[in-house]
């Protein structure tokens, strides 16, 4: 490679948006979901995700991410950090389901799809109980079984679960 | 209660976890990993607060004796708005009952949430409500029972940002509107079940104003008097440790018609009522 090269592909990686190393790490192999219908809206399709739960009988962990949220970027890194001890805890229970959103996408833009159904934000928050439909926040996490039941209410954010032992708290759906 | 005033910076390091999709706001993360506790722990503000209001008097804390129960999430959806129910485990007999309800908050920047003065025509001694919790802290309420013991309960909730949380500015105009709902069919000789809510920002002076940067000065609910037939039920001093709309369920026990009624004054001294027939 000449140098040239080499400058040129050094100064491409340096300007990688923060976008693309956003996400759910790898190690916890997410199912990654992107939306469709953007830009006017971004719809998120778990139609899948709940099959894939049903036939693996097992839990989904869905988390919505902004590639432009640094506080998602935050709960990203402490899921790396602390990988060796999370993943096995969340592979006993859970598919992680993770939504590749970005902040542009407010309450009225976003829309979970779940088969033939598709809703906003509010809409779906209120049809599952959730009180979040109130305000979309980034990042989210739902915890449901796959019936879509919630399993518990969630906290808006994630900054009350960035501790390997919190984290344990909300896989073991500690009230 | 004294109101201590915040500081900027950490009215400001308060204001919440997330990034906010509907606004396009971007705020600061609640802070994970912050000292954990146990439900009955104790803490240094409540040290404090137990010796303000109780000074040396016993209080019953053990579960299997205590008269109250305290019923909190361990987290919920929003900082500002968690969910608290308080259950006795006595009935509201003139012989003996519940005389007066203490709700705190401990690390609140004013823990004392709420003090409700009860009569026996509560019928049973049961309210729920919401509450902001500004950071991780101890929810307590303290039963004082009509022969003067002093019974308590506590949960620990993992939370930040609900004093100062961004409020909502919807219903400007109808502020006050107080409203009375049974939430059940009636039934005579026997707790009732009802909700009081009053429409109000419940501003707790630690909120900003993000178009002016300024901070909202406090205007909050302090007082819900609730009667019905023309006598007392419960009188509740409260403060902005309570969420917006302020909303209480109580009990009341009806022995024929009459007229349930709620009169509310807020922090600027305006008074409002809502009134319920009921039978």
């Amino acid at each position: 490679m000449s140098r040239r090269l080499a400058l040129i592909l050094l100064l491409c990686l340096g300007a990688l948006p923060l976008a693309a190393l956003a996400g759910f790490p790898v190690a916890y192999a997410p199912i990654v979901v992107q939306p469709t219908g953007t830009p006017e809206r971004y719809e998120f399709d778990l139609s899948a995700a709940l099959r894939q739960a049903k036939r693996t009988n097992k839990r989904l962990y869905v988390y919505l991410g902004a590639s432009d949220c640094p506080y998602c970027r935050k709960y990203e890194a402490f899921l790396d950090r602390n990988a060796a001890e999370l993943v096995p805890e969340f592979a006993k229970d859970y598919l992680v389901v993770d939504l590749r959103s970005n902040l542009s996408a407010n309450a009225q833009r976003l829309y979970i799809r779940i088969g033939n159904s598709s809703l906003p934000y509010a809409d779906f928050q209120r049809s599952i109980g959730d009180e979040r439909a109130r305000q979309l926040v980034y990042p989210s996490v739902w915890l449901f079984d796959a019936n879509v039941k919630p399993l518990m209410q969630m906290p808006a954010g994630t900054g009350t679960f960035e501790t390997v032992p919190e984290q344990l708290e909300i896989l073991r759906l500690e009230q | 209660m004294k109101r201590s005033q915040p500081s900027r910076r950490a009215a400001l390091q308060a204001l919440g976890g997330v990034a906010l999709g509907t606004l396009g706001a971007r705020a600061l993360a609640a802070v994970g990993g912050l000292p954990s506790a146990g439900h009955a722990d104790s803490s240094s503000e409540w040290e404090r607060l137990r010796e303000h209001l109780f000074a040396t008097r016993p209080i019953e804390a053990n579960p299997d004796a205590s008269a109250v129960q305290l019923i909190v999430p361990l987290r919920a959806a929003y900082g500002a708005s968690v969910p608290v129910k308080i259950v006795s485990k006595l009935p509201q007999k003139e012989a003996l009952y519940v005389r007066r309800l203490y709700v705190l908050v401990d690390k609140n920047p004013s823990p004392v949430a709420a003090v409700l003065d009860l009569t026996p025509e509560v019928g049973q001694a049961d309210f729920e409500t919401r509450l902001r919790v500004d950071e991780y802290s101890h929810v307590r309420v303290v039963s004082e029972l009509s022969n003067g013991q002093l019974h308590t309960d506590s949960r620990y909730v993992k939370t930040s940002g609900g004093c100062s949380a961004p409020p909502n500015r919807d219903a400007l105009h109808l502020i006050g509107k107080t409203v009375i709902k049974l939430t059940g069919a009636l039934r005579l000789n026997e707790p009732n079940t009802a909700d009081v809510t009053v429409v109000h920002p419940n501003d707790t002076g630690f909120e900003l104003n993000q178009v002016t940067v300024m901070y909202i000065p406090p205007h909050f609910v302090s007082t819900i008097k609730v009667s019905f037939a023309r006598r007392k039920v419960f009188d509740a001093e409260l403060d902005f440790s309570v969420s917006e709309n302020p909303t209480w369920r109580f009990n009341f026990v009806p022995h024929a018609g009459g007229e349930l009624r709620a009169e509310v004054t807020d922090s600027k001294d305006a008074q409002f009522v809502g009134t319920l027939a009921v039978g």
